[in-house]
């Protein structure tokens, strides 16, 4: 191996920093990001790929990718699997108080303050406005999650059905969430796309 | 209640999802339905409470935790968040081949729209209690389309809410 390449693999492979300095960055950047998931991991690609490079694209991109298919909020996972590529279990654990914890405080915060405003009824009007936003951003959200599948007749058929009898399992039959994500699954499963 | 039962129902509902929301209609079902621990109005707080700061749109299970078992149960609530995030490393490790069978990916987009057709079931009481009038229904539907078909923030969707449904208090 040559004294270029070899050089190449050290830049490749990254220089690692401090506890403390990665989980500064993971602080600062995931507590900084308004708008989730993935306005946090673009910020981040940055800052550890591009600007400090702890962090390899191709690592990157398999953190990313398996983030989806984790369970539970995409962008913790994300954060962990990068925490561990760059430092171990301390960078692992550092990931994920790092880009939940304050958030998690803040919100608590305004959860808190939510109680103790009821009385009045200018805060109450602006609650009112709130919860109004919400119910758009919850169909806004389902949106967003049937809106890739609906491409040619054959994938869109089997998306509404999939989609429909979910609704209807819930709204009608009163069927609890997990009976329904597993009977999606095994369809899913069962009745491949193409 | 106790906090490690808190803990438990709400990260039966985190790791059984795969986005922000989508643990929403299992947690209204535990906390709202079944238990009565948590009101419509808290759930829905809740979920503002997730949106309006910066950080992960999941984080609304932190406040749900608040709301059912004041601070012990918010941190029942982010220990929810976190644990199901760690099953990403053994995934990194030995999964991560796997993750592009059709089959595999198949099933997962089968799970999405599972999670799309709660979520509108779960909107629907919601929905209930937010349409009290015009302005209401102008916000419902101004926030979802600016949600889906613009990339403007969420956040600041939240705000101007609040301030459109000030405005409209003060005017009357």
């Amino acid at each position: 191996m040559s004294v270029v390449s070899q050089h190449a693999d050290s830049v490749l492979m990254t220089s690692k920093p401090t506890l403390t300095r990665l989980a500064t960055v993971f602080l600062r950047i995931g507590n900084t990001t308004f708008g989730g998931g993935d306005p946090t991991m673009a910020a981040l690609q940055r800052e550890l790929v591009q600007r400090r490079s702890w962090l390899t694209a191709e690592d990157f991109a398999l953190a990313y990718a398996l983030a989806r298919i984790t369970p539970g909020t995409n962008v913790v996972a994300f954060c962990v699997a990068v925490g561990a590529r760059i430092l171990g279990t301390g960078g692992a654990i550092a990931g994920a108080l790092g880009e939940s914890l304050p958030a998690a405080m803040l919100a608590v915060l305004i959860a808190w303050g939510y109680e103790s405003l009821r009385a009045n009824p200018f805060a109450m009007a602006m609650i009112t406005g709130t919860v109004a936003a919400v119910a758009g951003m919850m169909w806004a959200s389902v949106w967003l999650l049937v809106r890739p599948q609906i491409r040619g007749s054959r994938k869109t058929i089997r998306a509404a059905l999939i989609f429909g009898a979910s609704f209807v399992a819930a709204w009608k039959f009163g069927i609890t969430p997990i009976p329904v994500i597993g009977a999606a699954a095994l369809a899913g499963f069962l009745w491949k796309e193409e | 209640m106790n906090a490690l039962v808190i803990y438990l129902l709400l990260l039966k509902a985190t790791a059984t999802s795969f986005s922000g929301l989508a643990s929403l209609p299992m947690i209204r079902d535990d906390f709202v339905v079944k238990r009565n621990m948590l009101t419509d109005q808290q759930l829905t707080t809740a979920v503002v409470s997730g949106r309006v700061g910066p950080g992960p749109n999941g984080i609304y299970v932190v406040s749900v935790g608040y709301f059912a078992g004041g601070m012990p149960g918010a941190v029942a609530g982010l220990l929810a968040v976190i644990t199901p995030a760690f099953l990403i490393l053994p995934l990194m490790y030995w999964i991560g081949a796997k993750a592009g069978a059709p089959r595999v990916r198949s099933a997962i987009r089968g799970v999405m729209l599972a999670a799309a057709g709660l979520l509108l079931a779960a909107s629907l009481p919601i929905a209930r209690d937010a349409l009290t009038g015009t302005v209401p229904a102008v916000i419902v539907a101004a926030s979802f389309v600016l949600l889906s078909f613009t990339r403007v923030d969420s956040a600041w969707v939240m705000v101007a809410a609040a301030a459109v449904g000030l405005i409209a208090k003060v005017m009357k």
